[in-house]
């Protein structure tokens, strides 16, 4: 009954992996920017659902909120801060570090805004009941792993069936043919921005029902997104999405042969076999996107 | 000679005059503070902050020193490695005599620049037993873990019929302390360790562990961890049908803790200290501390007030007597004086530097703390 315990939580805990890591794999996908601020994307959008929520305005409209300020600092972002530098012909690492100044921002403006402590979205559905004896699973646990399902697809969908779509999918690789078909790559790059900061919302909001929220929470989820990324596939959403589940399971169902101390250190753990053994990761680069 | 240059000179003379005047006996007295500002434990550094920033306050006000009094902050995030760096800084650039610091690993990290630079810093934050034995530069205004593990430890076992203990630990010095202690406290008066489980400090995910626990058939967990962690430790647990009792020590006793709907129906150790108490200093600290904050004050705010008040009494004792106000002298006077007054009454330090506290088993109810036991010191 452990075992099945352990699985089922490490699949909860592997759908709010994939939602988060997916965003940061499509971002950095179709645009080739080191997104660090992936995790205060994340920030913003579980405490604005947080505060409206809080001032009781109900789950539609907090979660309206959610969205909208994720988006927004998404876009924001692309369009304030990377796009700046990439004018002026700034390297990779420069924006890796405009990106990772611009978490620390994010994350001391949440921690005086909201405060530095602990907060949880208090709803009943974070409560666990039991399915069969000892096997207890939270309704949120089947609502993460809905919606990593349900996200997923329809991204799926829209980068295979849409033209905006699979110019997003031919971002990355050649801007100069994006712009011959008529479309301008810097509102194709804003587009992903916007869409892979609107998949990190349903994470956040249940993150923020389950095991809570404090300011400093988005470097975990930026590592957690980071290691999925890789031993997805660098830019390959459905590997991120893969490697989300795995990672989570593997963390999990570690459990049953390691010290509790350790289960962490299997995530990277994982990171590193796949560095080392299959660099190009779960679906490499030719199954890309 | 010229009227500017006579000016300059009467000038010179008057600002040489003036400094000679002011320095004849005023002296300003600069502490250092190592305390998370930042990161997942930043909200101990504000509930610390409010304690020692009164005494500050409380002193200057009273003039109980030659010049003004501060404290200069330094943000250790509570980790060891931040915390050595601030109290370099607050040793060799600030040359403060005396500093604050919290946590056990962050107490045990700068101890040892403490002790060389001749520096006193004072713990009222961190309960790692091993913190009594950091030599005679390290004091400790507050109980120490092992007081508190045993005093609940009778408590749960014979009070509450609870045997079977699980444990949640982080896996650093203050979590294998109190492994240790429990593992030692228990078989004495019936119990047993059911489980132990540490957690690494930067983990957030607990739902696993709350399935080993409830197979573990454990009637008590208690979760040994501080700042957010041990807050996302007692959801999950709660969340993932772990529903027997859950004890923690006096880290749990922050207001954002204790607010947890989650947290009710926790049993929890602490200082004893009496706020309903006559003494003068502490119905000062009480009635002031309730104008400002808004809110009873914790046990927290007590031992940062009192490691503040504390420096100020030794650094008057040494200003009569004409002595300077150094680490060395300070230790000096603080074994000269013997006992303080300070708020909960007067106190004593043992030969180890370390104050001794009743220690008090409380029960969670709507975000406050009901005591249910006083546990007097051995």
């Amino acid at each position: 009954m452990l075992a099945l315990q352990l699985a089922i939580t490490g699949l909860q805990t592997g759908a709010l992996y994939a939602l988060t890591a997916v965003g940061f794999s499509l971002i950095f996908g179709s645009t080739r920017i080191f997104h660090f601020a992936h995790g205060a994307t994340f920030v913003i959008a579980a405490y604005f659902f947080y505060a409206v929520d809080a001032a009781g305005w109900g789950f539609a409209a907090a979660a309206l909120a959610s969205a909208l300020g994720a988006v927004a600092f998404g876009l924001a972002i692309n369009r304030l801060v990377y796009r700046p530098i990439q004018r002026n012909a700034g390297s990779f690492f420069t924006v890796f570090v405009a990106s990772f100044g611009a978490a620390i921002v994010v994350q001391n403006l949440v921690g005086m805004v909201f405060g530095r402590g602990f907060v949880s979205v208090s709803t009943p559905l974070s409560r666990s009941v039991e399915l069969v004896p000892g096997v207890y699973v939270s309704p949120l646990a089947w609502l993460a792993i809905l919606c990593a399902a349900g996200f997923f697809a329809a991204l799926q969908w829209f980068l295979r069936r849409t033209h905006l779509g699979m110019a997003l999918r031919a971002l990355a690789d050649d801007p100069e043919l994006v712009q011959v078909f008529g479309l301008d790559p810097r509102r194709v790059a804003a587009v992903a921005f916007a869409i892979g900061s609107a998949i990190v919302v349903p994470a956040a909001i249940i993150t923020g029902a389950t095991t809570g929220l404090n300011p400093a929470v988005g470097h975990h989820v930026m590592l957690i997104s980071l290691a999925a990324a890789i031993v997805g596939g660098i830019g390959s959403v459905t590997g991120t999405m893969l490697a989300g589940f795995l990672l989570g399971l593997a963390e999990s169902l570690s459990l049953l042969v390691v010290d509790s101390q350790w289960t962490e250190a299997v995530t990277f753990a994982i990171l590193f076999v796949f560095i080392i053994v299959r660099p190009a990761g779960i679906l490499g680069r030719r199954a890309a996107h | 000679m010229t009227v500017i240059e006579v000016s300059r000179r009467l000038g010179a003379g008057l600002a040489a005059l003036a400094l000679a005047a002011g320095g004849a006996g005023a002296q300003d007295h600069e502490i250092g503070a190592l305390f998370p500002l930042s990161g997942p434990n930043a909200v101990y550094g504000d509930v610390f902050r409010a304690g020692s920033d009164l005494a500050v306050e409380h002193v200057n006000a009273d003039g109980m020193l030659s010049g003004p009094m501060s404290i200069a902050y330094e943000d250790s995030q509570g980790l060891p490695q931040p915390a050595v760096v601030g109290m370099t800084k607050l040793v060799n650039v600030n040359g403060v005599p005396y500093t604050l610091s919290a946590f056990t690993g962050v107490s045990k990290a700068i101890s040892s620049i403490g002790a060389r630079f001749e520096v006193v810093a004072v713990n009222g934050g961190g309960v790692g037993p091993d913190l009594a034995a950091l030599g005679d530069y390290f004091w400790n205004v507050i109980p120490l873990a092992n007081l508190e593990v045993r005093a609940v430890v009778p408590y749960l076992v014979e009070e509450r019929g609870l045997t079977e203990i699980a444990l949640v630990y982080i896996d650093d010095p203050l979590g294998q302390a109190i492994e240790a202690e429990l593992e030692a406290a228990l078989p004495g008066v019936g119990g047993a360790l059911a489980g132990a489980y540490s957690v690494p400090t930067t983990a957030q995910q607990f739902s696993g562990v709350a399935a080993q626990i409830r197979s573990s058939g454990a009637e008590a967990v208690y979760v040994a961890s501080y700042g957010n962690q041990q807050v996302q430790i007692v959801k999950q647990l709660r969340d993932n049908g772990v529903d027997v009792p859950i004890v923690s020590y006096s880290g749990y006793a922050v207001p954002d803790a204790l607010s947890l709907p989650e947290s009710d129906g926790m049993i929890l150790t602490g200082q004893s200290v009496a706020f309903d108490s006559d003494d003068p200093v502490t119905q000062r600290f009480v009635t002031d501390f309730r104008e400002r904050n808004g809110g009873d004050p914790t046990a927290y705010n007590v031992n940062y007030y009192n490691a503040t008040l504390l420096y100020a009494i030794l650094a008057a004792a040494l200003e009569a007597d004409g002595a300077e106000v150094t680490g060395a002298n300070l230790l000096a006077k603080r074994r000269e004086m013997g006992s303080f007054d300070l708020v909960g009454g007067t106190v004593s330090f043992q030969e180890n530097g370390t104050l001794l506290f009743p220690i008090q088993v409380s029960t969670v109810a709507d975000g406050a703390l009901t005591p249910v036991a006083t546990v007097e010191p051995d």
